[in-house]
This record gives structure tokens, sequence and C-alpha cells, in this order.
């Protein structure tokens, strides 16, 4: 794992420079300016958007407020998605600042979960890391852990604390010495021209003959039509181009 | 490993507060057991509510049973909505489990029943968690190896999870279960 550092670094503190702006038919009392933030692209936009929150508030009246929800070019954004996917798959080709438009009232149910409280952002985040882990290892690593490493997990993607996080993470990463990998790869794979939300199989690190998985491999298997020559759209990951990573998944 | 998924559905509607009301015709279809991974999406039954009293509210229940293969069990979602499509909030739901289930549920309500993203749909649906599934599972499975008698998994499993969230399975599945046999 420490030759990855530099690519965890930069995947954990990769930053989207991005512009809230005021849905039009909010009702405000005064004019509501702009506001600019760095979005953490491993976090999630409820988790991230207190001060965009009390900003936008400021000029509203307590009654037209309900729970916040943002939208690009349209497209309710899901809030339990991480902030760099959603970027990576709806507005990666515009230039930035990153515009999204904040709403107060009309809450869109049939596409968005609600977020009531953080608590519900953890929530979400566990169950993936424990969904994880059932692949990579029977849920032994995770279940083996107690529940403050479990917490530490949490407080250090909230807090933006890198080395706190990868204490815990770290344990998660590894496998046995006389394994070649996890059991199964945790992926999803995310695209905007398909109807289901993304595509997620079983997909073991190594073949039958003892080669190691490629990136380019996963993709052959489960996503073929990613790879066609004739669109060839780059796969991302977390906004690195991934040419460059797929010797070993 | 390629296996075209689906999910099984069915509708049922409640008089809040009440016990369920009577449906009118079962899908064939419910009541055979089917393999996982087959893509199959069932019709949906039409359902007659056949009492109402104006101050009680009738709610649709919309029930899907997919495939996890992360934790290779079955997964319940649901939702559910008032006939003007008013959805019903997780609290709602929260507040609706049965009794018997309620400390359990008090317990950890994220653990247990919490909303989330349907994987086929894309949509939000409420989800009763899987991870105790095996738990609870595997002493069904040994003891009806014991009495030498074919167990249908889903029905079992829909059995036990169903009543948590309010589904109640008649009898006849039980029935159409031996029946294949």
């Amino acid at each position: 794992m420490t030759d990855d550092k530099d690519v965890l670094r930069d995947v954990w503190f990769g930053r989207i420079p991005t512009c809230f702006t005021l849905y039009q038919d909010e009702i405000t009392e005064r004019e509501a300016e702009p506001y600019y933030l760095l979005l953490p692209r491993v976090s999630y936009l409820t988790l991230v958007t207190d001060k965009v929150k009390k900003h936008f508030q400021k000029v509203m009246r307590q009654e037209d407020i309900s729970e916040i929800w943002f939208e690009y070019e349209g497209t309710p954004l899901k809030w339990h998605y991480p902030i760099g996917l959603l970027f990576d798959l709806l507005a990666s080709s515009s230039a930035l600042p990153w515009n999204i438009t904040v709403h107060f009232k009309s809450f869109p149910e049939k596409d968005l979960l609600h977020c009531p409280s953080k608590d519900a952002v953890e929530a979400h985040f566990m169950s993936c890391v424990k969904e994880a882990d059932a692949l990579k290892h029977k849920s032994q690593v995770i279940n083996e852990m107690q529940k403050k490493d479990h917490k530490q997990l949490w407080m250090g993607l909230q807090n933006d604390r890198f080395d706190q996080f990868w204490a815990i993470n770290r344990k998660l990463m590894e496998y046995p010495a006389e394994e070649n990998g996890f059991r199964y790869i945790p992926f999803r794979i995310y695209q905007t021209t398909t109807e289901r939300p993304f595509i997620q199989k079983l997909f073991r690190p190594v073949a039958a003959d003892g080669q190691l998985h490629t990136l380019g491999d996963l993709l052959r298997e489960v996503c073929p039509s990613a790879l066609a020559p004739e669109d060839n759209p780059t796969p991302k990951r977390q906004g690195l181009d991934v040419q460059a990573c797929a010797q070993k998944v | 490993m390629d296996s075209s998924d689906g999910y099984m559905c069915k509708m049922h509607f409640q008089i809040k507060n009440e016990t369920v009301v009577s449906r009118a015709g079962t899908s064939a279809h419910e009541q055979t057991c089917l393999p996982m991974e087959e893509a199959l999406e069932l019709p949906l039954d039409d359902f007659e509510v056949t009492e109402s009293t104006a101050t009680n509210e009738v709610i649709k229940y919309e029930y899907h049973v997919l495939y996890s293969c992360s934790y290779q069990v079955p997964v319940l979602y649901f939702r559910a909505s008032f006939l003007d499509g008013r959805p019903l909030a997780l609290k709602d739901i929260w507040e609706g489990v049965h009794e018997c289930y309620k400390t359990r549920l008090l317990q950890g309500p994220w653990d247990t029943i919490s909303q989330q993203e349907h994987p086929i749909l894309g949509q939000p649906f409420f989800v009763l968690h899987p991870c105790k599934t095996n738990e609870f599972m595997t002493p069904v499975l040994k003891n009806s190896r014991k009495i030498n008698r074919n167990v249908n998994y889903i029905t079992s499993w829909l059995s036990l999870v169903g009543p948590v969230v309010g589904l109640h399975l008649p009898l006849s599945y039980a029935g159409a279960a031996s029946q294949d046999e």
C-alpha cells in the first residue's frame, strides 16, 4: 500500500470548485448572493454544505424553508453519491466552477432520498463500507472491529482527517499473505446512458490461471460498451484518468 | 458470472391502524418459487379495497424482493404512499413497525430499516437490512433438513421478515411451496 500513498492522498484531497446559486423561484427577503466553496470529492453534499445552507437561509423566512436539495442543469443531485462521482458523471466536460442550484422547497420525492440528519449520511457511508467488506473479507474485518473504530472511520471522513481515516481503513484494505487479493473486488460502474443506476457484480481479483485482473479485464467483462472504440469514453475514477492506473486493480 | 436480474413485486393495500383489507385476485406467479437468477418482472395485481371509512387513510404498499450478491441473501425493498400519491416518511415507517419488533428497531433504527436507492429502478425505497438474515435463516434451514422437509427459502424468509414491515403472507404461499415437492 505504501507506494500507492500518493494516489491515496490525491484522491482524498481532490477538490471541486463549486458555485451555489439559490433557485430563482425561492422566496427571499433580499437578493441572495452566490456562495463559492471547494467541495471534497470523497465526501457527500449534505455533509459539507452547512455553510451554504446558512448563507441562503439568512435571506429567507423560516416558513419558506424546508429540506434543502441540490440540482445541476435540472437534474436533482443524489446526496448519497460521493461528490466527485456526481461531478465526473454530470459536469466533467463543463467549465469550472461547477454551478449547482440550491432548493428549499418541492423536494423531489421520487428522485432523492431524504437526509434528515448527519446520522443518515453516517448510516449510508457505514453501510457502503460494510457491504464492501462483505465482498472483500466476508465481513470478517469490519465485524471484528470495535464500535470506536467504525466511529473513527466516520469521523475521519467527516472532519477531513486523512491519517485518522486511513489508520482504520488500511485494515480493510489488507488481505492474508497466502491470498493474492480480496475475495471479490467491490466496485460500481456509473453511466449516464443507462436506466439502471449502476453496474455491480461479483468479480474476483485473480483469474483462473492465476493472473491478476486489470481494470481493463473488469470493464471487458461487465461493461464492454465502455471500451467500444467508436465512442471510447475514458473511464474515470475520482477524476483521475484510469489508463495510468490500469496495471493492477 | 452473468445473471440477468430482476425482482419480485407485490402490491398491498392497508387501512392505517387496522388489519389487512381483502384483495381481489392473486397472480399465479406469486405462488410459484422462482429462481432468483431469472429475469422476472411480475404483473401487478388488481386490488380492490373493499372497506374504507372516511376517517381512515388507505396506504398502498409495494414490496420488491431482490437478491444481494454482496450478502448472498434476498433483500426486501418496499415503499408506501397514500392513495393521492403522498409518500410515507421513514419516521412513519418506523412508527408503523409491529410492536413486537419495536424494541429491536429502536436499538438501531438506521441498521434495520432505512431509505435507499433501488438498485434497478434507481428510485427511493425503504429497505430491511440484510445483515442479520443469515443469523435467523440458518436455524430454519437446519431444522427443515432434520425433519426431511423441503423448504422454499424465499417463502420461509419472507414469512419471517415480512411481518416486521407489515407484509403478511397468506397460507396459500405455504401450500403452493409444498406442491413443488
